[in-house]
């Protein structure tokens, strides 16, 4: 607003330095570092941000080099990649789990110049890998330990040398960081951000300034999702891969448009724990993080005191009461339910909310998979305001999404206010065009073609449904949501010429705390059958309570009462499905399934493919009379 | 707990973040989990409930002076001051894990200094006629802290029960000198006044300008207490603090990772005594006269009972034990009026002063076979209780 050289295209990076010349002193983001969240100021990030940029312009980064990060969620993700935007580079974003030989190919196929890796760990892998990707000139590495002092790859730069390197070229060029700035227009790539590819190697989605653009006007400043829109004073915690479109979504582009604060959490691993600690405003996980957090409870109310246990299952009960009866107003309260929440919330739901991590939650969303309502459900019931949304990559994540009041369970929402979003004819396809939708797959106009039509419109790869819902009061309009059936390619086709969608069968047995993965197998085959496996915390602590020894994940799941047991959960979900889609029989997966094994994509999803060859014989089995 | 915050510089980036330093920390409300800076971490009342709760307890301790009879007020008066004993011997037996039997001792070099510096120069025992509790309190607690301080070296080459043997001999040593000392103890069974209590010309044992005697005592000991326990929390959460810890929990390896052993010993032993000399020259202002025969085992093992009782290694326990051990004797009169069987005859059997000293025994049984944190861990475990709604852990 008020620099030097005015730039003409609004990107995040203007919107950081302008609102670090508004609120110097405010609150950007918070990192946990021996224990204390040090807070980052809005003036400190952009002078890291500038700093990074002139770094970059050092290095020789051209308009559209790209730039790889490899790094977990933490502060300097952020500086690299408004850096890397304000030189006019294109981001790329790797998963902190990507094995080497994936590296390899991201990279390899990004072209990246510059890659800023975290650790030793990232470090490897691309030193590995780096003959193979004769375009990376430079590995900036974060944290020294392991690195410093022992590799003498000549590529290597150390960060604190990196922001000298920064500084040195902003006392010679003081304006040449302003002056790229200010080049930048709105079809300029932004970011490469690699799809998961649960068939095939990942594609790289290219989305340009304008795309993000309408993304933060539609999702951050619009309130496309939250009512009312974010603000300086919302907590976000950022724990899911920044690669990732959602997480940038409500890492980045809301912290830079809204100024929402970010937390960053320590690990993976800690998130339960940051979440008490920093109890967000807003919250946005994937369908296992609910999953999980829904088995954590059922864990801890079971090993509670009996007077404890016995409050909490009534509490839990009742919720769940008012869970339906919020499913039904499509998440209103009615007096009724209000009243009978306000005394839970005394004697049960304030405590277990805090201790969720989840008591100032004011909007929670599940998306980039599809979630079993009846998890939804028990988060609306104990007050957590919880919504699905649907979006993708290829369309910069905006699509449909519940809107707050507006809720209807089991879809995935009402397509944004001027987005338009149509069913395919032929084969009920989600079909999306507006502003948000992609530029094209990077080095792959094939596949762009693909899914981007001569008229703009993208096919999205789902199947899916619209819902009608009847006006509440006379006068209203009638609610049009979209339900997902399932991934076009995943649909089953029984032997007897039956349609089947496995996600809604799965997401029903994964609702149950006891099961972690399931998937449904049955294409060309008599009947449908299951691969799953069971969730080691939950049943391990159910064994225990029976007083079941077990060593192992293999030999606890061979035990034959937890057969019966995930039995009885499979019988109950059978019960809701009509006579083709129930699961006739099923096998455990001897392990659990693990991305640096090919099994699970880096988003966590279960590459069928994979599964059906490693665990063939199990399958087979299961066809065998 | 570790020994020392770690330097604020431990990461490089942090010298490319200057202003953070100096910007006063802050955190978003309602969060009490989430620390942006080590001060808010070590916080003495770091939530609002420990606010409350602390303020609260204080302001009803003071509105007590004008509410409950004189009598009382005394009893609770005597009770603050063993409280500042007891957080005395908290701080080297709880804290340093420094078992000492001779706490009596050190209460009594601070009775006899106080009382000789404040007495009567003309009078039959010996007094140097400087009256002002700023003077003699100090005096007191530096006197016996010497005291502790010529005894710590026996703490470094003596631990565990060769130390309790070694401090409970501190006692019977003193319990003789203090007898045969007519002119500084008036001799026992004879006694001496004890301090002058005056504080800026004000002499606060007669009826003043706060009320009478009994109630103008009553707040100087309760600011005292405060002050004293106050001071204790804030050492045993420093440098110090840890270094008691560890040498607590296993002396050989609080020195190998870089706890000067004499010193913190030494440290301890002096600043407990200072806490019993200042208790001990305070103790006797209540009831205006003592008696060398005060000085005894007896006295040591009920310090020892407030800290086992009330909570080892902790201030608010000290507190707690020593209100408790103190107001038992008032509880136990009452017993005869309850249970007819007891009798507050002392020639007929069982009387109240049996059941007292066998109360004692058995609470000190009970305590450390059931609740070996004392009171404290009582309230611990309350606390965790709701703490961990609707949950157990």
């Amino acid at each position: 607003m008020s620099t030097a050289i005015r730039t003409t295209t609004t990107t995040i990076v203007t919107r950081v330095r302008d609102r670090a010349a508004a609120t110097p002193d405010g609150v950007a983001m918070r990192e946990k570092e021996l224990g204390i969240w040090r807070e980052v100021t809005w003036a400190e990030y952009w002078e890291q941000v500038t700093l990074v940029a002139a770094a970059l312009l050092a290095l020789g980064v051209e308009p559209g080099d790209r730039v790889a990060v490899h790094m977990e969620n933490r502060r300097e993700w952020l500086y690299c990649d408004l850096g890397t935007v304000a030189v006019r580079g294109i981001t790329v974003g790797l998963y902190p789990t990507n094995p080497a030989p994936e590296v390899a190919y991201l990279l390899g196929h990004s072209g990246a110049k510059v890659l800023v890796a975290e650790d030793q760990e990232q470090v490897d892998k691309a030193l590995a890998v780096a003959d193979e990707c004769p375009a990376l000139e430079r590995v900036v590495y974060v944290e020294p330990r392991g690195v410093r002092g022992r590799y003498s790859d000549p590529r290597l730069m150390a960060w604190p040398d990196f922001l000298a390197l920064g500084a040195e070229h902003a006392r010679a060029h003081p304006e040449a960081v302003a002056e790229r700035m200010a080049a930048a227009r709105p079809d300029d790539p932004m970011t490469l951000i690699y799809t998961s590819g649960t068939t095939g190697p990942p594609k790289g989605a290219i989305l340009t300034v304008a795309n993000i653009e309408y993304a933060v006007e539609r999702l951050v400043l619009g309130g496309g999702f939250t009512s009312p829109p974010p603000s300086e004073r919302d907590l976000s915690l950022s724990y899911l891969p920044l690669c990732h479109v959602a997480e940038r979504a409500f890492t980045v582009w809301y912290n830079a448009a809204a100024g929402v604060q970010v937390n960053f959490a320590e690990s993976i691993d800690t998130v339960q724990a940051n979440l008490r600690e920093v109890q967000p405003t807003i919250l946005f996980g994937v369908p296992r993080i609910w999953e999980k957090v829904l088995a954590s409870v059922e864990i801890r109310v079971g090993s509670a005191t009996p007077a404890k246990r016995a409050l909490t299952r009534f509490w839990l009960r009742v919720a769940d009461r008012i869970g339906d009866a919020l499913v039904r107003n499509h998440g209103n309260h009615t007096p009724l339910t209000r009243l009978v929440y306000a005394v839970g919330w005394v004697m049960c739901y304030r405590a277990l909310r805090e201790r969720l991590g989840m008591r100032r939650v004011r909007y929670a969303a599940s998306g980039a998979a599809p979630i079993a309502p009846d998890v939804l459900k028990f988060f609306m019931g104990i007050g957590v305001p919880m919504h699905e949304l649907y979006g993708m990559t290829e369309n910069t994540a905006i699509a449909t999404g519940n809107r707050p009041g507006r809720v209807v369970l089991g879809t995935v929402g009402e397509p944004h206010p001027g987005v338009e979003v149509r069913l395919d004819e032929a084969t009920g396809e989600i079909l999306t065009r507006h502003p948000g939708n992609f530029a094209g797959y990077w080095r792959d106009p094939r596949a762009t073609a693909d899914v981007l039509d001569e008229d703009g419109w993208l096919h999205t790869g789902d199947v899916g449904e619209w819902v009608e819902t009847p006006p509440r009061r006379p006068g209203e309009e009638p609610m049009r949501h979209l339900k997902i059936t399932d991934r076009m390619k995943d649909i089953i086709i029984t032997a007897g010429g039956k349609n089947v969608a496995p996600s809604e069968i799965e997401n029903a047995l994964k609702a149950s705390p006891y099961i972690k993965e399931a998937v449904v197998v049955g294409d060309r085959r008599p009947y449908l059958t299951a691969l799953i496996g069971i969730e080691q915390d939950t049943v391990g602590e159910w064994a225990r309570r029976r007083g079941l020894p077990y060593t192992t994940y293999r030999d606890l799941s061979e035990k034959p009462e937890v057969r019966e047991l995930v039995q009885g959960v499979v019988t109950a979900v059978n019960a809701r499905f009509a006579r083709v889609e129930q699961i006739k029989r099923f096998a455990f997966l001897p392990k659990e399934l693990d991305h640096e094994d090919g099994e699970l994509t880096a988003t966590q999803k279960v590459r069928r493919g994979a599964i059906a060859n490693l665990f063939e014989d199990l399958v087979e089995g299961m066809y065998r009379t | 707990m570790s020994t020392g915050a770690p330097p604020e510089t431990a990461r490089p980036e942090a010298a490319g973040r200057p202003a953070a330093a100096r910007r006063r920390a802050r955190r978003p409300g309602g969060r009490p989990l989430l620390y942006t800076s080590y001060a808010q971490d070590m916080a003495l009342l770091d939530t609002r409930a420990k606010k409350i709760w602390f303020y609260g307890i204080v302001l009803a301790a003071l509105l007590a002076s004008q509410v409950l009879v004189d009598d009382m007020l005394s009893l609770l008066a005597m009770a603050y001051v063993v409280a500042i004993g007891a957080i005395g011997l908290n701080i080297v037996t709880g804290y340093a894990g420094q078992v000492s039997l001779g706490h009596a001792f050190f209460l009594a070099i601070g009775a006899y200094t106080g009382a000789a510096i404040s007495g009567d120069p003309d009078g039959r025992v010996l007094g140097l006629g400087v009256t002002s509790i700023l003077v003699w309190l100090p005096a007191a607690g530096l006197a016996a802290a010497l005291a502790g301080v010529i005894v710590a070296p026996l703490a470094t080459r003596l631990r565990g029960l060769y130390l309790a043997i070694v401090t409970l001999g501190l006692v019977f040593l003193g319990e003789h000198i203090f007898k045969e000392w007519d002119q500084l103890t008036g001799g026992p069974g004879v006694g001496r006044p004890a301090a002058v209590v005056e504080l800026f010309g004000l002499r606060l044992d007669r009826p003043g300008p706060l009320g009478s005697k009994e109630q103008q005592l009553y707040l100087l000991m309760l600011v005292l207490l405060v002050v004293f326990a106050v001071a204790a929390r804030n050492l045993a959460r420093s440098r110090i603090g840890r270094g008691f810890a560890a040498i607590r929990d296993r002396d050989i390896a609080a020195e190998v990772i870089g706890v000067p052993l004499t010193r913190y010993k030494l440290l301890a032993f002096a600043i407990s005594s200072f806490y019993a000399g200042c208790a001990g020259a305070l103790l006797y202002t209540v009831t205006g006269f003592f008696d060398p025969g005060s000085f005894n085992l007896l006295m040591s093992v009920q310090f020892i009972a407030m800290v086992l009782i009330g909570g080892v290694a902790t201030i608010s326990g000290s507190i707690a034990g020593a209100l408790f051990i103190t107001l038992l004797p008032r509880l136990t009169r009452e017993l005869p009026a309850l249970v007819p069987v007891i009798s507050a005859d002392t020639t007929q059997t069982p009387n109240v002063f049996q059941v007292e000293t066998v109360l004692y025994g058995l609470l000190i049984v009970l305590f450390l076979v059931f609740e070996p944190r004392g009171l404290f861990g009582v309230w611990i475990r309350v606390r965790n209780y709701w703490k961990s709604w609707p949950f157990s852990y």
